[in-house]
């Protein structure tokens, strides 16, 4: 069990390095929740139709776009592990002595630690947009663990569902295709009030809801009263597809 | 006797469609370097990749310093250092960092660690790039880094997928002459692979020929060569290469090798003592000899007595096909 831990720390030391020597992807990566914020965010905010309960809609949807970027970057955990499988790069890790779990969880950490850069980047743009974030250490702390838990949570998923594929032509198609029902299905951009009853039953079977709602209510509303269930939603979600991860990777070599 | 690096007993592995190694037995010596010599798609990096446990054999056995690859996996790797055909390195960080992360890899501790990585810069004589990043490095620079990511936990068995594809006749040298060293200093066993007939000439104490899954032959190279029975004699006519084919094999009992359009080999005992014989044989049946010349075999003879052809001919002519299978074996069971 510690020898899991000590080489996925491995893992993500190396993949922190490397991000460390190129920061060109996290730069980039902050576009995207930009130009949701600025773009979506004020033309939606303008149809004042949606029911917030008084919440500004860019406020509203600052978590959410907080949920997404994290959840982008995620995804492409499970992507860049195809990429070093095919390129041979992998070999190198399944060739040492260490449990095949390490480097799914050192990956999957990554992505993790990858979010929080996102969630920071966030806040600064949120704030200069005038949207009021509550800042109490405590929420805030609260606010790091869910975005790293979320990464783990998704980055896992996608070593699952990346780990199935054989080749890395259907890589990019299935990227959108799990991408797009996880954002639009969930409470990032709009109550689930709005939503059908088909697509509402969809959203509660949604990992991204209860991430989204952890992170409004810590961030925005400040009422607690869900956190429980959305924190059970989400650790039961990571558990699942850590495990689901480790299983389908282990099928990688011998 | 000395304890045998890796003993292989029937291996084989099959895909679907492809028996990429097809029982093969074999034993590598501790501390000899030790080469698998065969075309493209003939089975060498399957054989690899069963030995390095990054595949499981379809049945036989392996065993690395006496430790099974299937039962054992952990144990096989630890002493394993495995440089994989292509690049392993990550390239987005330094040389150094890369020594780092296989040192922490394989559990090398502290300042064991550091003085390691500091005298495995020095073997390479990379000390003062080691904290450029790898991108910039010439390719010969990351070949030998990755040697040195293989061996900071000091294995006992090097094990090198094709080592000096790629590289120039400088860069190649370089890698044989860290290859060697490290057999000699430091008692290490190296297994590798080669297309290359001069590597495996050169560098190789002892090689096996290995051609669609199968060994078809394992030896020194200098025995290997000596099997071929004699002297390479070549010889061209303008006139029917066959005619004069049979002719040598009726009137001198001579063996043929290969006839070509304008030229015909044949393998002799010895070639002072033949030739005169055949252009002696040739000319009283009419047929001129253009030029005559004798060679001593090469591994390319050896491998056209027991695969039966040229080995460039397997390359480009019917393995394509089978590189494909290969390839496409591999990304399914990916």
């Amino acid at each position: 069990m510690l020898a899991l831990f000590e080489k996925s720390a491995v893992v993500l030391e190396l993949e922190l390095r490397k991000m460390m020597h190129d920061q060109s992807d996290i730069i980039i990566r902050t576009i995207q929740p930009v130009l949701w914020l600025t773009i979506f965010g004020s033309v939606f905010g303008q149809l004042r139709q949606v029911p917030l309960s008084g919440v500004p809609y860019l406020a509203y949807m600052t978590p959410g776009v907080l949920a997404q970027s994290v959840l982008f970057m995620a995804i492409f955990t499970g992507v860049s592990l195809v990429w070093e499988r095919d390129l041979g790069q992998l070999d190198r890790l399944l060739c040492a002595p260490i449990p095949r779990t390490a480097i799914v969880l050192g990956k999957a950490l990554t992505g993790g630690v990858k979010g929080l850069f996102q969630a920071g980047i966030i806040f600064a743009i949120a704030l200069v947009m005038g949207v009021s974030i509550i800042f109490n250490p405590l929420y805030m702390a609260a606010v790091i663990a869910v975005v790293l838990l979320f990464g783990i949570c998704f980055s896992s998923l996608s070593i699952f569902v990346m780990t199935l594929l054989k080749t890395r032509e259907r890589v990019m198609g299935i990227v959108q295709l799990i991408t797009m029902p996880l954002f639009f299905a969930s409470n990032a951009l709009y109550p689930i009030e709005l939503m059908p009853r088909w697509l509402q039953a969809i959203s509660f079977a949604n990992p991204m809801t209860y991430v989204v709602a952890a992170l409004r209510a810590l961030m925005i509303t400040g009422d607690l009263s869900g956190l429980p269930t959305d924190l059970a939603g989400m650790g039961l979600a990571t558990v699942i597809f850590v495990v689901l991860a480790s299983a389908a990777f282990r099928k990688i070599g011998a | 006797m000395p304890e045998a690096a890796v003993v292989t007993v029937n291996l084989a592995k099959h895909y679907k469609y492809l028996k990429a190694v097809d029982g093969i037995s074999f034993e590598v010596e501790e501390n000899e370097i030790f080469g698998f010599l065969g075309p493209n798609g003939a089975g060498k990096t399957t054989t690899i990749k069963c030995i390095t446990t990054l595949t499981r054999p379809s049945s036989g056995k392996i065993e690395v310093f006496g430790a099974n690859v299937v039962q054992n996996p952990d144990k096989v790797r630890q002493s394993i250092g495995y440089v994989p055909q292509s690049l392993s390195l990550v390239n987005d960080v330094s040389g150094y960092e890369n020594l780092l992360f296989s040192a922490k890899l394989y559990g090398v501790q502290g300042s064991v660690r550091k003085e390691r990585i500091e005298r495995m810069l020095e073997l390479l004589g990379m000390k003062d790039r080691a904290n450029d990043v790898v991108r910039k490095y010439s390719g010969g620079m990351m070949r030998r880094l990755e040697i040195g990511t293989a061996l900071v936990h000091q294995p006992r068995l090097l094990v090198l997928d094709e080592p000096t594809i790629g590289l120039d006749p400088q860069g190649r040298r370089v890698v044989w002459e860290l290859l060697r060293r490290l057999v000699k200093e430091f008692g290490i066993t190296v297994f590798l692979t080669t297309h290359d007939m001069s590597e495996a000439d050169e560098l190789c104490q002892r090689i096996a020929i290995i051609n669609h899954g199968k060994i078809v032959a394992i030896g020194t190279p200098a025995e290997l060569k000596h099997g071929v029975g004699g002297d390479i004699v070549v010889l061209e006519t303008k006139q029917n290469p066959e005619t004069a084919a049979k002719i040598l094999e009726k009137e001198q009992g001579i063996q043929i090798s290969t006839v070509g359009e304008n030229s015909l080999s044949v393998i002799v005992e010895s070639a002072e003592r033949y030739v005169p014989a055949i252009i002696g044989s040739l000319s009283s049946n009419r047929i001129q000899v253009e030029a005559i010349f004798a060679q001593k075999p090469t591994l390319d003879d050896v491998f056209l007595k027991y695969a039966g052809s040229r080995m460039e001919a397997e390359e480009v002519g019917g393995d394509w096909r089978q590189i494909k299978q290969v390839r496409r074996a591999f990304r399914k069971m990916g």
